[in-house]
C-alpha cells in the first residue's frame, strides 16, 4: 500500500537522521583528534618557544652592534682629540721655534754688531722653547713623524695611537647587526611554521563534528602537521 | 522512534557544535598569522629604532671629528699668519727707527712665516690619510653633503621605526581580541545552544572577524 510505503520511508529517514545526530560514546577517529590536537598544541609551543629564543637573539645582537658602535666612535673621538687639541699645539709651536730658530741663525751668518746679537738672542729663545716643550711632545719629536716637507705626519700618529687599543679597534658593529639579520631571519622562518600546525590543529578540530570525514581530516591534519614539524627542523638545521 | 522535534533539536544543537569547530580552527589559524606578523613587526620596530641609533651616534661622532680637524687646520693657519703679521710689523718699525736688529729679525721672521706655512699645509694634508683606518678616516673626512645624506636616512629609519610599531602595536590588539573570541567560544561550547550560548558565539565570530581584519591591517 502507498500508505505503508510511505510509513517506512519516515522510519528510514528518522533512523539514518538518529544515526547522523546521536554520538556514540566510542566512536572510531575520536582518539585521533584528541591525539592530532595534542601534538599540535605540542608543536606550536616548542616552535614559538624556539622563535622567540631566536628573536630575543637577533635583538641582543642588535643592541651589541649600538654599544659597538658608541664605544667605537668614542674610542676615536678620544683618539682624535688627544692628537688634534693636545699634542698638535704643542707640536706646532715646536715646529715654529725650530723654523724661526733656524731662520734667525740663518740671517745671523750675513749680520754683524748689533743685528747679529739680536738675532742669536731670538734663536736663543727660540731653542729655549724647543728645549722646554720637547719633552712632552712624541709628535714632534719622533723621525717616524717627520714630512720631508717639514711638517708633521698626523695619520700615521693618529694610527699609532688608535693601535694603542687594539681590541677597540677591530669593534665591528655592522658584523653584529648582520648577525642579528640573520637571527631576525631564522625567528620569521621559525615562526612561519606555526601556519601548517595550526592548520592541522583547525583540520583536526573539523573532524571531531564531520564524522564522516573524520579519517579523511584526520590524515589532512597529520600531514599539515608534519609538514610544520618538517619546516621548523629544515629552518632549525640549514640557519 | 525519535519525534520530528527531538530531530529538529539534535540537528541544531549539531550545527552548534559545527560553528564552535569551525571558529576554534579559526582561532588557531589566525593566531598562527597574528603571531608571525607580530614578530616580523616587532623586529623590524625594534631594528630601525636601533639603526636609527646607531646613525644618530655615528652621525654626532662625524660632525665632532671633522669639526676638530676643521678647527685644527684653521688654527695652525692663524699661527702661520700671526708670525707673518708679526714679522711684517718689525721690519716696518726697523725701517722706521732705522733699526737695523729689529729689521733683521723681522726679515728673518718673514722668511720663517713662508716655511711655517708651507709645513702646516703640508700638516693639515696628512689628516685623515694612510694608515689611519678606514671608520676614523671616514670621521675625520665627512662633507657636509655626506652628513646630510645620513641624517635623511637617519630620519628614514625613525619614520620605518614607528610605521613596524604600529603594525606590532595593531598585531598585538588582534592577538588580545582573538583570546577573548577564544574565551568566549569556550563559554558558548559550556553554555550550549540557547540563548546565551548563541549571544556568546556570535560575539566570538564578531571578535574573529575583527581579528582577521586587524591582522590584514598589521600586514600591510
Amino acid at each position: 500500500m502507498p500508505g505503508e510505503i510511505l510509513v517506512t520511508t519516515a522510519s528510514e529517514r528518522s533512523a539514518a537522521a538518529v544515526a547522523e545526530i546521536v554520538v556514540p560514546v566510542h566512536e572510531r577517529g575520536h582518539g585521533g583528534v584528541a591525539l592530532l590536537l595534542t601534538v599540535a598544541a605540542i608543536v606550536a609551543a616548542v616552535i614559538s618557544f624556539r622563535a622567540a629564543i631566536i628573536s630575543s637573539s637577533a635583538s641582543d645582537s642588535w643592541q651589541s652592534a649600538l654599544r659597538s658602535e658608541v664605544k667605537r666612535s668614542a674610542a676615536a673621538m678620544e683618539d682624535v682629540r688627544s692628537l688634534y687639541q693636545s699634542e698638535l699645539p704643542i707640536a706646532v709651536r715646536i715646529l715654529q721655534a725650530r723654523i724661526v730658530q733656524a731662520e734667525m741663525l740663518a740671517e745671523a751668518q750675513g749680520q754683524s754688531g748689533p743685528a747679529r746679537q739680536a738675532l742669536l738672542q731670538e734663536a736663543d729663545v727660540q731653542g729655549q722653547i724647543i728645549t722646554a716643550l720637547s719633552s712632552s711632545s712624541e709628535l714632534a719629536t719622533a723621525p717616524q713623524y717627520s714630512l720631508p716637507s717639514g711638517g708633521l705626519d698626523l695619520a700615521k700618529r693618529l694610527a699609532d695611537l688608535r693601535a694603542t687599543y687594539p681590541d677597540l679597534l677591530a669593534l665591528n658593529p655592522d658584523g653584529l647587526e648582520t648577525t642579528g639579520d640573520r637571527l631576525a631571519h631564522e625567528a620569521e622562518l621559525t615562526i612561519l611554521a606555526l601556519v601548517p600546525t595550526s592548520v592541522a590543529a583547525f583540520l583536526g578540530v573539523l573532524a571531531q563534528p564531520f564524522r564522516r570525514r573524520r579519517m579523511m581530516l584526520l590524515r589532512l591534519g597529520a600531514l599539515a602537521l608534519a609538514g610544520g614539524m618538517a619546516m621548523f627542523v629544515v629552518v632549525q638545521v640549514v640557519s | 522512534m525519535i519525534s520530528p522535534d527531538s530531530a529538529a533539536e539534535l540537528r541544531a544543537e549539531r550545527r552548534f557544535d559545527l560553528v564552535v569547530a569551525v571558529l576554534i580552527g579559526v582561532i588557531a589559524v589566525l593566531a598562527a598569522i597574528l603571531s608571525a606578523i607580530q614578530l616580523d613587526a616587532s623586529q623590524a620596530s625594534t631594528r630601525d629604532n636601533l639603526q636609527a641609533a646607531r646613525l644618530a651616534a655615528d652621525l654626532s661622532a662625524r660632525i665632532a671629528v671633522s669639526e676638530q680637524a676643521i678647527d685644527s687646520g684653521l688654527g695652525t693657519q692663524q699661527t702661520a699668519l700671526m708670525l707673518g703679521i708679526e714679522s711684517a710689523a718689525r721690519e716696518i718699525a726697523g725701517l722706521q727707527n732705522d733699526d737695523a736688529s729689529t729689521s733683521a729679525v723681522g726679515k728673518a721672521q718673514a722668511a720663517a712665516f713662508d716655511k711655517l706655512r708651507a709645513a702646516l699645509t703640508a700638516t693639515s694634508a696628512t689628516t685623515g690619510g694612510q694608515p689611519v683606518d678606514s671608520y676614523t678616516a671616514g670621521l675625520l673626512n665627512a662633507t657636509t653633503q655626506q652628513l646630510l645624506t645620513e641624517l635623511a636616512e637617519q630620519n628614514r629609519q625613525v619614520d620605518l621605526a614607528s610605521a613596524a610599531g604600529a603594525r606590532e602595536e595593531r598585531g598585538v590588539l588582534g592577538l588580545s581580541v582573538l583570546a577573548l573570541a577564544g574565551v568566549l567560544t569556550g563559554l558558548a561550547a559550556v553554555l550550549r545552544e540557547g540563548r546565551g550560548g548563541r549571544l556568546s558565539l556570535s560575539a566570538a565570530c564578531a571578535m574573529a572577524a575583527t581579528t582577521a581584519l586587524l591582522a590584514v591591517l598589521a600586514f600591510v
